[in-house]
């Protein structure tokens, strides 16, 4: 534990820890804090209004409200802490024991442990309290056999997620016996989940005690208990309501601030839980600020169906902002199919995504650039200035979007023709008949041998293959102007994988001009059967474009000369994929970390042919001739 | 199917431990049973009259003929006579169960009706004021006990409001308004920590569903994003929330304790708590039995259920 982490802990758990404090310490100085007895009667002045010598008033028996409930958190307290820590005592010796050993061990611990749960526990704790009668020693015992379980379940589970690590097998090697390794090695590194089960604990055993004492089958009077004084001031509540809120707000307040410091002992435990959040608000508040847009160059082209013009896109984590693209410029063409290759993580999808406005949401943000759009009507429209409702008449309409995982892609709970129908009613007024019709002939279409079938059935009622054909159907609903295809075929075997394509060439192919593709994947066997021309992505930058002719024969930038050595040749292709594989140039080192700044080429840590010189500015994305782009600067040695 | 058999047989199980541990519950007290039964008013019984007892319920026979004796008993429907009325005790039980499980009913169908579109709400908007708000509220709510909420409520609602009554029970048949009305105020008491449980799990649900591929899918059809949220989003989320509410069904079952009390609901529960009270044990004994079973088949229900939902639970 370093002392950054107690600083940020305790400044997590402050005010829930110190009220805790403030409550215990109430419990501990009561005889000092407490200006009468607790339990005098005075009865002349039963249910007296608050003056200076009983700052809360008087109770139905004349006795000092504010001494009752400064006595009554001593009663909870003692009653909710001593029961917690014998039931944390018994299950964590169980727990241990049980996961350590199992077998029969863990039968005789846990399994006998359970038996508790069979009963709810208030009606266990009244059973007991039948047998024995109330009193605070029965109520200890009770609460303590309730809570054995849950100690006994979060030991077990912890024992057997640490029992095989490294420190616990290294004091295995070491000789420790079993009791060493179990209170040595074991239970302090289970101590987090403890102690959040512990203040849980000690809440509930409050919450039950002060219910038990509320019925009167807890703490016995005279004695002063949260629980009872509210069921004595019950009765008189017309007269004296706040004789009742007093001790209600005593323990509502005692109660909740035990839940905060649990809920916050829970946070600092498991990091994952919410615990980074600040940062991320102070990135994304850095982010909204970066915002600046530029005017696009010129017109569009009328060829030209998708104009992208230094398209900036920022992704907001905890740590740091990613620059997931970085000012990547591209058009599409009419009818032409684009390929977007790269790496994982090179920021291929997230230029479709920032496109079609669909960023996860807060932490995605296009900060800068244009995207504009061709629509059917003849129009061109800026995307990154719509709003959503605009954005949402896109959507389907003019660009469609097909993902890598069908399965996931399609909402599992609902029908495929539900899904369909859904996608053509969000643009087109038709009747729930009519859509159904077209939804039919869409997945006749993509060539669903059972179409009629298919409408009807769940997505995991179909093969990988015919939910892909099932979501280009549903992406092809209003005949779209440009279809963005994520990785379409990533998640499919070969075969299949070889359909799919077919039927998106043969889609294309049908209406020549009518559909453009932007095909993003990391596959270049792919892109060589798909694509027109291509881009090749690194780092959230266009490395390198050109047509797919050209950039397999020549490449001008040493990534993409990396990326197609690593493409298994076809001489290869009667090897065994794991062995051509090993056979294969692979680039050497790993995609740069977006969120850290950086100077110079992207590329260069990795790049054999980096220069001193890489490493000084950004170099240019230029134009190297035949319509082809490089952001390399030796791209004419290449 | 074989995880429906395994999961049956452990229920099975557990109601045979229950079954025995409260035949022993008798038996491990100190003291002679035939005492402590005929104790109830807290004079000591006649020696005579225990002997008669003694008899009577076979506590002379070795310890497992009567256990033999407990099982057929039960089998039989046999819950023992009450101390009290001298009355059977299986027929008040069955009588006041029907109210027990309607209030708790109630109380979940409120605590959905207020928890899934609050927690929903809160979700979508993560980390923004009403998320924040609703979340405090939330975990305040968590912190209240049932048995306050409900005198609080009936100190503003009866007492101070007198807009309802402050506790009471009509049958249905009698007069269904009546019967709403009082049923009203310790369903909702039940339902203000239930909400807040019922809260927590559909905003956890639904911002594990906001980042599902299907929703983008959604979105990019160009779908409202009310649409999205309603169809796509709270539709899924929906499952996890019904199970683990369910799984609370079985708890209120020892909540309604309190609030029966609070609110002169005659359920089971407050048949339980005067049966504690006069030490009335065939009555306790017999209760806490049915409500145990019930407890116990309750879970079962929820795991088949949750089995059924949920495929791949089935075939695991
Ligand atoms: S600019 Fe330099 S480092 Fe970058 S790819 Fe070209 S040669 Fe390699």
């Amino acid at each position: 534990m370093t002392s950054a982490f107690d600083l940020a802990f305790l400044r997590r758990i402050g005010w829930p820890l110190a009220a805790v404090c403030l409550i215990l310490l109430v419990a501990v100085l009561a005889p000092l804090l407490a200006p009468h007895d607790p339990i005098r009667m005075d009865v002349v002045n039963r249910l007296g209004t608050p003056n200076w010598l009983h700052p809360l008033g008087q109770d139905e028996y004349g006795r000092d409200i504010l001494s009752r409930l400064v006595y009554g958190a001593r009663v909870s307290l003692s009653v909710a802490l001593l029961s917690a820590t014998i039931a944390a005592c018994i299950g964590i010796v169980a727990g241990l024991i049980g996961g350590y050993f199992g077998g029969v061990s863990e039968l005789l611990t846990l399994r006998v442990v359970d038996i508790v749960l069979c009963f709810p526990p208030m009606l266990l704790a009244l059973l007991v309290v039948t047998m024995l009668g109330p009193g605070m020693e029965t109520l200890t015992l009770v609460l303590s056999i309730l809570f054995i379980p849950g100690f006994a379940r979060v030991t077990y589970g912890e024992v057997l997620s640490t029992k095989n690590q490294e420190y616990v097998e290294a004091t295995r090697a070491l000789g420790a016996g079993s009791a060493r390794i179990l209170f040595g090695a074991i239970l302090p590194n289970i101590v987090g989940p403890i102690l959040v089960q512990f203040s849980l604990t000690v809440a509930s055993a409050i919450v039950l005690e002060s219910g038990l004492s509320f019925l009167g089958l807890g703490v016995v009077p005279p004695a002063p208990s949260w629980g009872l004084m509210i069921r004595g001031a019950r009765g008189y509540m017309e007269q004296a309501p706040m004789g009742l809120l007093w001790p209600c707000l005593a323990l509502v307040l005692t109660i909740w601030s035990i839940n905060q410091l649990c809920d916050s002992f829970r946070d600092a435990v498991d990091p994952r839980s919410g615990g980074s959040t600040r940062g991320f608000w102070t990135n994304l508040r850095a982010v909204l600020g970066m915002s600046s847009r530029a005017a696009p160059s010129g017109a569009v082209a009328p060829e030209v169906v998708l104009a992208v013009e230094g398209l900036k896109t920022r992704i907001v984590t905890p740590t740091g902002v990613v620059r997931a693209v970085d000012d990547v410029s591209f058009q599409v063409r009419r009818g032409e199919t684009v390929a977007v290759v790269g790496e994982s993580g090179s920021g291929k999808s997230m230029t479709g995504l920032s496109i079609m406005g669909l960023l996860p949401q807060p932490a995605g943000r296009v900060i800068g650039g244009s995207v504009r759009l061709a629509t059917k009507d003849g129009r061109i429209v800026e995307l990154t200035d719509l709003d959503e409702p605009a954005l949402r008449k896109i959507r389907g309409e003019q660009v469609a979007m097909i993902f890598q995982e069908p399965m996931t892609s399609l909402n599992p709970v609902h029908k495929v023709g539900t899904q369909i129908v859904e996608a053509i009613q969000a643009h087109r007024a038709m009747d729930n008949a009519a859509a159904q019709a077209r939804a039919k002939a869409l997945l006749e279409h993509v060539g669903i041998p059972d179409p009629a079938r298919c409408l009807g059935e769940f997505p995991h009622q179909l093969s990988g293959g015919m939910r892909q054909r099932a979501m280009i159907a549903m992406a092809l609903s209003c005949e779209p102007k440009l279809l963005i295809a994520d990785e379409p075929t990533t998640a499919l075997d070969v075969t299949i994988q070889a359909q799919i394509l077919e039927l998106l060439r043969a889609l294309q192919r049908e209406h020549p001009g009518s559909m453009s593709v932007m095909f993003v994947t990391h596959n270049l066997g792919v892109v060589a059967e798909m694509a027109d021309r291509v881009l090749v992505m690194y780092a959230g930058q266009i490395v390198e474009e050109a047509d797919v002719a050209t950039i397999f024969a020549r490449p001008r930038h040493p990534y993409t000369r990396g990326l197609l050595d690593s493409v298994p040749k076809p001489s290869h292709a009667a090897d065994t994929d794991a062995s051509a594989r090993r056979r294969l140039a692979t680039i050497p080192g790993t995609v740069p970390n977006l969120a850290l700044d950086r100077v110079g080429c992207a590329f260069a840590p990795r790049c054999a042919m980096a220069l001193d010189a890489c490493r000084q500015g950004d170099p240019p994305l230029v134009d190297v001739g035949g319509g082809r782009r490089s952001r390399c600067l030796r791209w004419s040695e290449l | 199917m074989n995880y429906l058999i395994r999961r049956c047989l452990i229920s099975l199980g557990l109601i045979y431990v229950v079954t025995t541990l409260l035949f022993l519950a008798l038996h491990i007290v100190p003291g002679d049973p035939a005492e402590l039964l005929l104790s109830g008013g807290g004079v000591a019984p006649a020696p005579e009259t225990v002997a008669e007892l003694r008899d009577r319920l076979g506590l002379n026979d070795p310890l497992w003929k009567q256990y033999i004796d407990h099982l057929v008993r039960l089998a039989h429907g046999d819950l023992g006579t009450s101390f009290q009325d001298d009355h059977p005790v299986v027929e008040e039980v069955v009588r006041r169960l029907p109210r027990t499980l309607e209030l708790i009913l109630a109380a979940a169908v409120l605590a959905l009706a207020i928890g899934l579109p609050l927690g929903a709400l809160a979700a979508v908007r993560r980390g923004r004021a009403t998320d924040r708000i609703l979340s405090g509220f939330a975990s305040f709510n968590l912190s209240v006990p049932v048995f306050v909420t409900g005198t609080i409520l009936v100190l503003v609602f009866a007492q101070k409001l007198r807009w309802v009554p402050a506790g009471g029970y009509t049958p249905l048949a009698t007069d269904p308004l009546q019967h709403l009305v009082f049923l009203l105020m310790p369903a909702f008491a039940i339902s203000v920590g239930l909400a807040a449980v019922v809260f927590r799990m559909a905003r956890a649900a639904v911002l594990d569903t906001l980042e599902r591929d299907w929703v983008r899918t959604a979105r990019a059809k160009g779908l409202s994003p009310r649409r999205v949220v309603v169809r796509h989003v709270v539709r899924n989320a929906l499952t996890p929330v019904v199970t683990v509410l369910g799984l609370h069904m079985g708890s209120l079952l020892g909540g309604t304790v309190l609030v029966e009390y609070v609110f002169n609901w005659p359920g089971v529960s407050s048949l339980l708590v005067r049966a504690v009270e006069q030490r009335d044990y065939p009555e306790v004994l017999g209760v806490v039995l049915v409500v145990s079973f019930l407890f116990i088949l309750l879970n079962l229900v929820v795991d088949l259920l949750y089995a059924l939902l949920d495929p791949r639970v089935r075939h695991a």
